[in-house]
């Protein structure tokens, strides 16, 4: 099985952050973790466009049609990763929210102060 | 003229965008302005289901003049301008519900937060792009988490922590799929896709598959990804929790269904549907035990609603006509008859503060037409003739029977016998016994009476008369299961092949 | 405890292996473009845009880009929803340090002016609205973070998020007006401004436009969450 060391990488990220969601006990820790993940699918992303020996999609320069790599996916991380921020910022809003009303982030203590 | 149906999308757009400006002018006009706005799209998708249905051809809707996979298109078929008109609807119905069942402020954040959570559920009924699909679940599910946590209490901050959590790891998932996909056939057209699944490599196929069915399976409140359900539906505004129930969890259903069919033709397609019916069949189950446990109502209609987008679920996985037929019909028929029952049940806790049993015991005397809509809502879906769901729920029983699934009607028999059992003891508890205090009549509201007598009569209609609508149904469902179709409706560029 | 951890180890090491073994089936580095070759072959004639990524954001998919602008706007409207009290006020009790406040004065114009050149040149260089509303952003939070007192002006930073909105979907709707389709490039297409402009400033269609407003709109609607994040609510 030959998947190269950047599909090596994105699927380490996604599974380091999984495991940090996965086991964490802490809130903050486990969006840490999410945001690792979603990391990892962005590389993902990025690296099933690239193709040996082209450069950036710009076509300015001397680059051709036929000397850049697939834009597609680079359009794509970049929703994705606006979608991520979003995404972030409203977990930590309610992390916030959640810290106001029971002073603490650890999920288990969390469970047990709700009861 | 038909792409003025790009509207059903710039609408709620530009009137989510414009309410700051509207608050800047004066705060009281943000709800009604809600109302409007829904009732113009409700308008909209009423036009747009009269073109479909009469002329019998989808709207497709090119951004941008680019023809697709050249460009995003948008595919209103059969199926996309029966949802978007149930979408209005009911957001129609709920903004109207919000105007006195919205009491924490800011009611401005809230009208928009709404208003784009209904634009994300038409644009992922509407899509013809899978990457596009993805941003309008996220639209979708991003709005769905601020509106759980509107209330700011420990629970909803909690439930809303749990679905982001969920989701975030759900759209992750998608994302690898689209990622597969992408990388072995160079497309992100739902119609091209389709063209070309055949040659997908099996064990792609499948990964992709699968992660694409984990993905959505957060939004279509599938066993085990569906732990955020009943937290959020009991912690989210009432208006909200009919919303998830009438159309945010069918989008994702849909999208599931979709994608499933798009690509019947990889070489592993029938394990996905054993994953699926393995996955609806545990929703059910779990859905409707938990339910039996409840004493909160609106907790306890939040697993009835899980356990019936189970049996939907299991539906599409039969892989028959029959069995799309069937799921359709049914999500039409929970559709009407949950966003009813979470409206009167919100109704009822906005009244008397609070949605125990105990607030129930003689409902019937404190509230009569409530407490009629609900015990109407039940009947309906225990699955007594007379009532939609009966027709819902015997179409689901002949799909089986015909795919030869009897484990199949096992589930939905037993499933009905569960429900009767927690329903019927709410019903009793209403009309037969008395509560422990002393309560007078309320006045119930005019306006709302009249949308749950609305709904009640929809009901009733279908129960008695179901020819018509599964007439509709059907057509619906060819647009979903006969792919070559679907494939020949988008003018895919020639040319653009490989 | 050690027995939850095995166990998570062990079914992402399952997960990880499934995963790798479909992903070597999509092979790193080949040529796998379809929809994309066709864009890199047409994007200078359809667009005027150089950059190719631009095109394929703001034109080719175009609605993605719409839904990417409304999602960021309902993260900003949902943080200013949930962290909404009856009176909220900042709480640091230290200014700056004398570095920091006078870096802030005197870069604060620079960063708000970097940001623009990006969002503006989106079309030839990489970057655009989004990357250029984040570093404008970035202006503001430096303010925060110098002086404890500062506060942006939300009433208009709220109404100019709107009208940025507005003003996208308003563009999108020109289209529809003008070519009869939504979101159609009514000043490439229509108009032919810019032709003979191609790689430099003004050419690329209505790109440079929705850029700006993009880049406005994020903008404002990061140091909107910036704004809800760092004060605090008294009850």
């Amino acid at each position: 099985m030959n998947i190269g060391v950047y599909y090596f990488g994105a699927i380490s990220l996604m599974l380091i952050g999984l495991y940090a969601i996965l086991v964490k006990k802490n809130l903050l820790k486990i969006l840490v973790g999410l945001s690792i993940m979603e990391t990892g699918v962005n590389l993902l992303l990025i690296s099933i466009g690239y193709i040996a020996g082209r450069s950036a999609p710009i076509l300015s320069e001397g680059i051709g049609p036929n000397q850049a790599v697939d834009p597609i996916p680079q359009a794509l991380v970049l929703t994705a990763i606006v979608i991520g921020v979003a995404t972030t910022a409203l977990a930590l809003t309610v992390a916030i929210n959640l810290y106001e009303t029971y002073k603490t982030l650890n999920i288990e203590e969390l469970r047990r102060l709700r009861g | 003229m038909s792409q003025y149906a790009s509207l059903l999308i710039a609408l709620p757009l530009i009137s989510a965008f414009f309410v700051p400006i509207i608050k800047a002018i004066g705060k009281k006009v943000v709800m009604p302005f809600l109302v409007l706005i829904t009732a113009i799209q409700m308008g909209m998708a009423t036009w747009v289901f009269n073109e479909v249905y009469t002329t019998g051809k989808p709207i497709i809707i090119m951004a941008g003049g680019f023809r697709p996979p050249v460009g995003i298109n948008l595919y209103i078929g059969h199926f996309a301008a029966l949802f978007v008109l149930i979408i209005a609807v009911a957001s129609f119905f709920m903004a109207i519900f919000s105007m006195k069942a919205i009491t924490v402020e800011p009611k401005d954040k809230y009208a928009m937060l709404s208003l784009l959570l209904m634009l994300g559920a038409t644009g992922m009924i509407s899509t013809g792009d899978i990457f596009n699909l993805f941003v309008f679940m996220e639209i979708t599910a991003i709005s769905a988490y601020a509106l759980t946590a509107y209330n700011k209490s420990g629970e909803a901050s909690e439930a809303a922590m749990k679905y982001i959590v969920l989701g975030g790891i759900g759209s992750s998932f998608f994302l690898v799929g689209i990622a597969l996909i992408y990388g072995s056939l160079g497309t992100l057209n739902m119609a091209q896709i389709a063209q070309l699944a055949g040659q997908m490599n099996p064990t792609v196929a499948q990964a992709a598959l699968a992660m694409l069915v984990f993905g959505l399976g957060v939004e279509a409140e599938l066993f085990p990804l569906n732990a955020w359900a009943p937290d959020a539906y009991q912690a989210a505004p009432h208006p909200v929790t009919a919303m998830f129930s009438a159309f945010v969890v069918k989008a994702g259903l849909y999208a599931l269904a979709r994608i499933l069919y798009l690509t019947h033709a990889v070489g592993s397609w029938g394990h996905i549907l054993r994953l699926l019916i393995i996955l609806g069949t545990l929703t059910v189950v779990i859905g409707e035990f938990s339910a039996l446990r409840q004493t909160n109502v609106k907790r306890m209609f939040a697993y009835s609603s899980i356990s019936q987008v189970g049996f939907i679920a299991v539906g599409f996985a039969l892989g028959t006509q029959a069995g799309v037929s069937a799921s359709i019909f049914h999500m039409v028929n929970h559709a009407i008859v949950k966003a009813l029952m979470f409206m009167a049940v919100g109704y009822v806790a906005l009244e008397l503060g609070g949605v125990t049993l105990e607030d129930f015991k003689g409902l019937g005397k404190v509230m009569p037409l409530t407490a009629f809509a609900i015990t109407v809502g039940a009947i309906s879906i225990i699955g007594i003739p007379l009532f939609n769901v009966f027709w819902s729920k015997i179409q689901l029983i002949l799909a089986a029977m015909k795919a030869g699934k009897s484990g199949v009607i096992a589930l939905i028999l037993g499933a009905s016998l569960v429900e009767a059992v927690y329903y019927i003891r709410l019903i009793h508890l209403m009309w037969f016994e008395e509560g422990s205090r002393e309560r007078t009549r309320i006045k119930e509201n005019f306006v709302f009476g009249t949308i749950m007598l609305l709904l009640v009569a929809l009901i009733i209609i279908i129960g008695v008369a179901p020819n018509m609508t599964w007439n509709i149904v059907q057509k619906a469902s060819a647009d979903i299961y006969n792919v070559a179709q679907y494939i020949k409706n988008v003018p895919l560029l020639p040319g653009v092949s490989p | 405890m050690v027995m939850k951890r095995a166990l998570a180890i062990l079914t992402l090491l399952i997960i990880g292996y499934w995963m790798a073994s479909a992903l070597a089936n999509v092979p790193f580095g080949a040529d796998k473009m379809l929809v994309a070759q066709y864009y890199l072959n047409h994007v200078k004639a359809q667009t005027g845009a150089v950059n190719a990524v631009t095109a394929v954001v703001v034109n080719y998919r175009g609605f993605d880009t719409l839904g990417e602008v409304t999602v960021l706007f309902i993260a900003s409207t949902g943080v200013a929803a949930l962290l909404w009290r009856k009176k909220r006020e900042r709480t640091a009790e230290t200014e700056g340090s004398i570095v920091l406040t006078t870096g802030a004065r005197l870069l604060f114009a620079f960063i708000v002016l970097f940001g623009a050149y990006i969002f503006i040149h989106g079309h030839l260089t990489p970057g655009g609205g989004f990357p250029g509303g984040a570093t404008i952003a970035t202006a503001f939070l430096m303010l925060y973070l110098a002086f404890s007192a500062y506060e942006i002006p939300h009433r208009s930073f709220e109404v100019t998020e709107g009208l940025a909105g507005m003003g996208y979907v308003a563009v999108g709707l020109i289209g529809l007006a003008i070519g009869s389709y939504f979101l159609f490039d009514w000043i490439w297409q229509t108009w032919g401004w810019g032709h003979s402009n191609i790689g430099r400033l003004f050419s690329a269609g209505f790109i440079p436009v929705i850029y700006t407003i993009i880049g406005i709109k994020v903008g404002t609607e990061l140091s909107g969450i910036v704004d809800s994040m760092v004060k605090e609510g008294g009850e």
